[in-house]
């Protein structure tokens, strides 16, 4: 959005400050500096000469490269600085987790009553018998004694 | 003038809300990014790998309470990272613990041409010889290819300013190399060929 026209002394002076491609120049001036190369592309290569020299030679320094040890102790920090997984959504957590409390609840609920009622029909089924019992023996007697 | 959306926000999100793999995700794509800025600035390894690793710390500590729309998560991060070097570099000069050498650099052997490595190391010296603001206006801008604005605003200080810093860093750059340009007689030699 720069309406101001390029001219060879600011093409000189971008270059100098920003190197030979004009893909790092100042995103203001870098459709009319585009227009200016396309214009004379031979006086753009002259004027930018020197510029991509001094991009070659910086781009000569060698990057340092990440040791696994360096980006492993990293990974291993976000845990020592308190970083752990959450759920996405906390209160899905909490609703699980009271549902599960009820379901169990329950199950224990269910435990206790199972037993309580067994214990009631087994104390049912054990009179039945003796009265059964009994009145059978009533039976021999009056046999026996017939 | 809307600001640009800014690409790691989703990523922070989740990195804020513990999930591994974005985790993983940020070192891959930052780890490398600060390394790189602290080595330029310090011209360490040992030191670089240290102020990196604080620097991914401090994101971890940051992550769960970062508001998006403030500021990048870029610029951020380079806004530590560069304090850190800073801190580091002025503890050098408080503390003098080696003395470089100051003689000139010594060139390219006359009957040989430079090795990459050595071409290398030789610009990287350079580069460290160069007053700290314009390189960091050169690492900032040509290494760590932020914009103007953003290299600036690092910076604090005007874009016209950063562009100075940017022009006599590299002009200082091409004369302290120029014994390596095409045509040009091989530095601390007579010359007669």
């Amino acid at each position: 959005m720069n309406a101001r026209p390029m001219t060879e002394g600011r093409i000189a002076e971008l270059a100098e400050a920003w190197g030979g491609d004009l893909r790092r120049w100042p995103e203001g001036e870098r459709e009319a500096a585009r227009a200016w190369v396309e214009a004379d592309p031979d006086a753009a290569d002259r004027a930018l000469f020197s510029a991509r020299q001094t991009d070659a030679a910086l781009d000569a320094v060698p990057r340092l490269a990440v040791s696994a040890a360096l980006r492993d102790r990293v990974i291993a920090s976000a845990a020592g600085a308190g970083l752990k997984a959450r759920a996405a959504w906390p209160g899905l957590r909490r609703l699980l987790w009271l549902g599960g409390a009820g379901w169990a609840a329950a199950a224990c609920a269910g435990v206790v009553f199972g037993a309580t009622l067994n214990g009631t029909l087994a104390l049912e089924r054990q009179a039945e018998a003796v009265l059964e019992q009994a009145s059978m023996t009533g039976l021999d007697d009056l046999a026996v004694l017939g | 003038m809307a600001a640009a959306a800014d690409p790691d926000e989703d990523l922070v999100r989740r990195v804020g809300q513990g999930d591994p793999a974005a985790i993983q995700a940020l070192v891959a794509r930052k780890l490398p990014r600060m390394l790189a800025l602290a080595y330029r600035m310090l011209g360490d390894a040992v030191e670089a790998e240290d102020v990196a690793q604080e620097a991914m710390l401090r994101v971890w500590k940051q992550a769960p309470r970062w508001r998006p729309g403030q500021a990048r998560f870029d610029t951020w991060l380079h806004r530590v990272g560069l304090n850190l070097c800073y801190d580091r570099l002025r503890r050098r000069r408080e503390i003098p613990t080696e003395v470089l050498p100051d003689r000139p650099d010594p060139g390219p052997a006359p009957d040989r041409g430079l090795l990459a490595a050595e071409l290398g190391a030789r610009v990287d010296r350079a580069l460290q010889a160069l007053p700290q603001r314009q390189r960091e206006a050169i690492v900032l801008c040509h290494y760590q290819e932020l914009t103007n604005i953003e290299a600036a605003g690092l910076m604090e200080v005007s874009i016209e300013a950063l562009e100075s810093l940017l022009s006599r860093g590299r002009r200082t750059l091409r004369l302290s190399l120029a014994d390596l340009a095409p045509g040009a007689e091989p530095a601390g030699e007579g010359g007669g060929r």
